[in-house]
């Protein structure tokens, strides 16, 4: 027994075909059509209606550009098996990621204003004037209760709205992009968000090495596009941190004096208490302030070693538990001597954090807190997964019985 | 509809390096400007894709023979059994 819902605040024009597919008895399809006249970029607004009982789960990933979104993206999908690809036969530019059990959509593809629009308004695509929330709430909403939806594609090479492509309800769903938790009713339909805080300093050392190579770039031009956006980027997509589960904050070394290379970094991630489905990560003793260093005779470290810290804290008015890592391995088998020491890891097995990192030995990351704590949070979030889950197929269970 | 316009060919370097110039362009009358900040944003956007394009053209050419047995599975340099 199937429930449907149809999906659509926004008045439709005419209803183009209704067709039901005949075998199947858990999928039924309604089709509505609608062009939208108003919109200058001629975009077809297309809704399907999919009835089906499978259950989605919504994960909000909110990031600067280029700050490693995609790196996360990767080890989250590892951690659920299967590698993530583009959508086969489609556009060759989409930002759609689809595996067995996760698609990630990139919320570039719900900008309203194009480049040109950007330009002409001038607004950056971190005003929320450049964003249509009230799509992208349907559209997640709609995904979220098992309807399949037809997606605009927003093409970063030609900065144009392409056509829009069809997503299908995944087992996992993650948005990633500058805005998950920006627009309340989109925030409202997460069952676990992450925010990835790169300090200016790291930011400002990364991206020297992603665009120095390219042609026209100077210290200068990343300086000034850094300064531009910043503005934009204090209103509109730093304050969201407060409402993540889990940030992963990125600073400098403190075991080096005055380091601006970027590359030895100091990662914080602070989890917030009292989720569910989510049990912070302890190191050693639950709730106390601990601060361990693990070179020694266990672990070979060369200059500047590692430290850990682990302590209870206050974020925006939130209890959280915040572990920290300083320096980076020499050695990525040795991190397993680190992993022992972590509880409440949501590991199947002794030695998975250890064994999905040197997986990814090639990405960046591998050697220092980013890629140890995102796996971290990838293994969490596949315990939340499968606590939903089992939660929900005893609910209807349950209310049958009373 | 937009149709599906392919990456254009002579590359993205190109594109970005034009926009660099288009933003110090706009920037030097008013650095505070709308205009100015949509310019840089605009860099920034075709920056990240460049370096995506970069990233996504190093993993697929990264190992010739691996590239060379994805089109010819059945040669003997290509054939793995699983038992």
């Amino acid at each position: 027994m199937a429930v449907s819902t149809i999906y659509s605040t926004q008045s439709l024009n005419s209803t183009h075909f209704l067709t039901s597919s005949s075998s199947s008895s858990t999928s039924k399809h309604v089709f509505f059509y609608r062009r939208n006249q108003s919109q200058t970029n001629r975009r077809f607004n297309t809704t399907i209606i999919t009835c089906a009982q499978q259950q989605t789960i919504v994960i909000g990933l909110a990031a600067d550009s280029g700050c490693g979104k995609s790196t996360f993206m990767r080890r989250l999908t590892s951690v659920f098996g299967g590698a993530a690809e583009p959508p086969r036969g489609g556009n060759p530019d989409s930002n759609t990621l689809i595996s067995d059990t996760t698609t990630v959509i990139c919320l570039d593809d719900y900008h309203s204003l194009d480049r040109t629009g950007r330009k002409e308004k001038g607004v950056t695509a971190l005003d929320p004037r450049a964003n249509d929330f009230d799509l992208m709430y349907e559209q997640v909403k709609a995904l979220k209760s098992g309807v399949a939806v037809e997606k605009p594609i927003y093409n970063h090479v030609t900065g144009l709205l392409d056509a829009p492509e069809l997503i299908q309800p995944p087992k996992i769903l993650v948005i990633e992009g500058l805005h998950p938790m920006f627009d309340e009713r989109v925030r409202s339909l997460l069952d676990f968000s992450i925010y990835l805080d790169i300090s200016n300093e790291v930011k400002f050392a990364w991206k020297i090495q992603r665009d120095m190579a390219e042609r026209g770039h100077s210290l200068e031009s990343i300086k000034a596009s850094i300064e531009a956006r910043k503005p934009d980027f204090d209103a509109f997509i730093d304050p969201q941190k407060q409402y993540a589960d889990a940030v992963i904050e990125v600073l400098p070394t403190q075991l080096i004096p005055d380091d601006n290379e970027g590359k030895v970094l100091r990662v914080r991630l602070i989890m917030k208490e009292g989720v569910k489905y989510f049990s912070p990560v302890y190191l050693f003793d639950e709730g106390s302030t601990i601060s361990w260093i693990p070179c020694g005779r266990k672990l070979t470290c060369s200059y500047p070693g590692i430290k850990f810290n682990y302590e209870p804290d206050s974020y925006f008015d939130n209890e959280v538990s915040i572990l920290e890592m300083d320096g980076q391995f020499d050695r990525l088998d040795e991190l397993i001597y680190v992993e022992s020491h972590l509880s409440n890891l949501s590991s199947k097995f002794y030695g998975e954090v250890t064994q999905q990192m040197l997986k990814h030995a090639d990405f960046p990351g591998s050697n220092n807190g980013t890629g140890l704590f995102q796996t971290i949070v990838g293994l969490k979030i596949r315990d939340l997964y499968e606590q939903l889950i089992a939660n929900k197929a005893t609910a209807p269970a349950e209310t049958a019985k009373a | 509809f937009n149709p599906v316009k392919a990456t254009p060919e002579g590359g993205i370097s190109d594109i970005v390096e034009k926009s660099i110039k288009d933003a110090q362009e706009t920037c030097a009358g008013d650095p505070v400007s709308g205009e100015c900040v949509a310019a840089w944003d605009e860099v920034e956007e075709l920056s990240a894709a460049a370096s995506h394009a970069r990233d996504k053209k190093k993993a697929g050419g990264s190992d010739p023979l691996e590239e060379y047995c994805k089109d010819n599975p059945e040669t003997d340099e290509c054939r793995t059994y699983d038992n």
